[in-house]
């Protein structure tokens, strides 16, 4: 029995099964996780990496649970989705810790939260001082959402009535020296027109770019390979190897 | 199109995969007489019984070379344990039959069968 070689063969089959069944399960990022679909991450991680390794029993049974974790974990997803009953229960609901500025203690004992876990919650938003919290919610997710008290918000354009433009998103037009053409044909511009614009920026190959955006307004960014700089910033705090 | 094969080649892939997990029953049932276990065993079971022990030498390592051959096929879909138990087996039956001990011979050919029996599955 070659060892390596089957350990290879099953490191294939558990590394795409678990592409596959990940991609099916869905999209949700780590951060929107609940403590549930964080745990039900590691077990069909651990699964898989027992499919893996563990030539001790046969590949079969783990892929069997591998997908029957998969299948359940895809199955309370449309649950949830469709009942939100059942979503309150499997994957909790948000607490108001903090209301009208008074901590709720029993609302924190009940979730698990000390007072010093919610006031770093709060200085990780970047609000130190308690008084200027309004309403503070512990979500399902873990992450603390707050309002602050009318008079701590930020200043708006709306606050002062002033009309702003929406800016939109940029697109990319060259990436790594490469020219998307399609993007170029969506913003309603031709090549011509870009090279035009590099020319103007003392660049007459697309392969100097590296990146090349462009706003709704028509505002082009450009950054070039070469960067020019006499010598970039060194935000390192002590010398390392490189 | 697009659409067809992004859920086709996950699909297909499964497929695969749970074909080579599976394949070790299918695969370990002889082509021929090269790889034909079941029928060594039982020869060599036949030939240790009447105690041949010359032919039982060379028997129990056409055995061997057979074994050798069907480990590559199911290595990828059997316990590794079954597939050690059974070359063991293999081990402890030459030696018995190099000592022309009778009563060893057999009981390893059939713990041997049981091994071939129980891989795959």
């Amino acid at each position: 029995m070659n060892e390596g070689l089957v350990v290879l063969v099953r490191s294939i089959i558990a590394f795409f099964s678990l592409l596959i069944f990940t991609r099916i399960i869905g999209k949700e990022q780590i951060s929107q996780l609940t403590f549930f679909d964080y745990v039900l991450g590691i077990t069909i991680g651990s699964i898989a990496a027992s499919l893996t390794t563990d030539l001790s029993s046969r590949a079969w049974p783990h892929w069997v649970g591998l997908i029957t974790w998969a299948a359940l974990g895809f199955l309370m997803e449309i649950i949830t989705l469709k009942w939100r009953y059942a979503a309150k229960v499997l994957e909790g609901e948000p607490d108001i810790v903090i209301m009208n500025g008074k901590i709720l203690e029993k609302t924190l004992k009940k979730s698990k939260y000390r007072v010093s876990d919610i006031l770093e919650l709060l200085r990780n938003q970047g609000i130190f001082d308690l008084n200027e919290v309004n309403y503070a919610i512990m979500e399902s997710n873990g992450r603390l959402s707050v309002l602050k008290k009318p008079e701590h918000q930020p200043l708006t354009p709306n606050d002062m009535n002033i009309q702003v433009k929406d800016k939109g998103i940029s697109t990319e037009l060259i990436y790594d020296g490469i020219l998307f053409t399609e993007n170029l044909k969506q913003v309603g511009k031709d090549e011509s027109w870009l090279m035009d614009q590099l020319k103007s920026q003392g660049i007459n190959n697309i392969s100097e770019v590296f990146l090349a955006t462009i706003n709704p307004e028509g505002n082009l960014y450009i950054d070039k390979y070469d960067d020019h700089l006499q010598k970039a910033i060194d935000i390192g705090d002590y010398k390392g190897p490189f | 199109m697009r659409k067809f094969m992004v859920i086709a080649i996950p699909l297909f892939s499964l497929l695969i995969f749970v074909g080579i997990m599976l394949s070790g029953d299918f695969l370990k049932k002889p082509l021929g007489n090269y790889d034909d276990i079941p029928g060594s065993i039982n020869e060599l079971i036949q030939t240790v019984q009447s105690e041949k022990w010359d032919e039982a030498g060379i028997k129990v390592k056409e055995l061997n070379a057979k074994w050798k051959r069907i480990v590559n096929r199911v290595q990828f879909s059997s316990e590794r344990d079954e597939i050690n138990f059974f070359s063991m087996s293999l081990a402890r039956l030459e030696g018995a039959i190099l000592v022309k001990d009778k009563i060893n011979a057999v009981m390893e050919l059939k713990e041997a069968y049981e091994h071939w029996d129980q891989l795959g599955q």
